[in-house]
């Protein structure tokens, strides 16, 4: 019963993740809306799949190092597309902006 | 052996959902204002279907999947570093 | 030193003691230890990665990992802090440091989860780039630590800036509640930069 909960929170977190990259105003509001919410969900919904499965050991573990990697590889990401877009020249939205003025 | 229909199992209609918030991000990828914004959607894409993967695999039985989809989350990653490698170098020489 | 009060001159041996046993942390693991820690890393996962327990497999694999972690020696495990025995180290993380720092992270992530469906429906967003300081300086620690960081409600890392001795991290805050570069850092950290400094130096 409890992966079934797992797997509808899942679901939920990734529908509004998709809304917030649709919504939010400029790149790196939308890079907090993509990682979190996809971390999160993928995260849950593997735990649900690892919860769910029963042929052996193994597979549950693999289950879990997939979660494992998700939880490791996805932020590494967004803090090199959030650090390329600022490079890039994309100014943004901010209402103070403490990288600006140690980088002129 | 592979099931008829998918859509007997509730994780069947995960996938249903994750689809459907796929194509909801594809219109960032199609008509975002800048590329950087298009690197967010196809990354977000990537893994979902890192996702899909696995619970195919879970509900057909089929259980070689799941290397496959560590080794789409792997390229993923790489591929996600050469193109804000990319966006930083082209930034400068502008 | 004799014009020195007394107090003043417990203080400063007690500081020096600290920096004492802060460079004798920052030491480099011996060899031995270094291609275990990552030799033990890679055959767990050789072993959940082929699911097959027989035995020459077993075997192939130990021999495998142990060639490559003898190359790889300093790529994972340089940044470990110098203390204690090994067999110490081992079972120290995974009784007792590891869960604590996963249950810590699965309920920052459901929250931060929950704040940005809050977000998205209410829009009150109010963003801003902050720039705080940590204690930790290794490679393998900031990066574990910008990563928590960016997995806890409402922040996310842009850059890492290392300058005469101190590191700094640039922020980008979704809800700005403080400039103070010291509450921020307090907000934004929590607990977690105390969990890794037992472990990276």
């Amino acid at each position: 019963m409890i992966e079934y909960m797992l797997l509808a929170f899942g679901e939920v977190v990734m529908v509004f993740g998709a809304l917030g990259i649709l919504r939010f105003p400029d790149v790196y509001t939308r890079l907090h809306a993509a990682t979190k919410c996809d971390t999160g969900g993928a995260m849950t919904i593997l735990l649900a799949l690892a919860l769910y499965t029963d042929p052996s050991v193994f597979i549950k573990l693999k289950l879990l190092l997939l979660a494992f990697l998700i939880a490791l590889i996805n932020p590494m990401v967004s803090h090199a597309i959030a650090k390329g877009a600022y490079k890039y020249g994309i100014k943004p939205k901010v209402v103070v902006d403490m990288y600006a003025w140690d980088n002129p | 052996m592979v099931e008829e229909n998918i859509l007997v199992n509730p994780f069947g209609w995960g996938i249903m959902v994750l689809i459907f918030t796929s194509v909801m991000l594809m219109y960032r990828v199609l008509f975002g204002p800048t590329l950087p914004d298009r690197v967010v959607g196809l990354n977000t894409i990537t893994t979902k279907v890192v996702v899909i993967i696995a619970i195919l695999s879970v509900i057909n039985k089929q259980y070689f999947l799941i290397d496959l989809a560590v080794v789409l989350l792997m390229v993923n990653a790489v591929g996600g570093l050469i193109l804000a490698k990319y966006l930083e170098r082209r930034g400068r020489s502008d | 030193m004799s014009r020195i009060p007394f107090y003043l001159k417990e203080r400063l041996e007690e500081v020096q003691r600290r920096v004492l046993y802060e460079s004798y942390d920052a030491q480099k693991l011996p060899v031995w230890e270094r291609i275990v820690l990552t030799w033990i890393l890679l055959f767990s996962f050789w072993i959940v990665i082929t699911a097959n327990t027989s035995l020459d497999n077993l075997i192939i694999g130990a021999i495998a990992t142990l060639i490559i972690a003898s190359f790889m020696r300093d790529m994972l495990m340089e940044d470990v802090r110098h203390r204690g025995h090994l067999i110490e180290k081992i079972v120290y993380f995974l009784l007792l440091y590891a869960p604590q720092y996963l249950i810590i992270m699965a309920f920052r992530l459901i929250e931060s989860n929950i704040k940005v469906a809050k977000n998205v429906i209410l829009m009150d967003i109010n963003p801003g780039i902050i720039k705080i300081k940590t204690d930790l300086h290794s490679d393998t620690g900031v990066t574990i630590l910008a990563n928590s960081i960016t997995l806890t409600p409402g922040t996310l890392t842009l850059d890492v800036s290392k300058r005469l001795g101190e590191t700094y991290l640039y922020v980008h805050w979704i809800d700005v509640e403080t400039l103070n570069r010291e509450k921020a850092g307090e907000k934004i950290k929590g607990d977690i930069e105390e969990w890794l400094k037992k472990i990276f130096w």
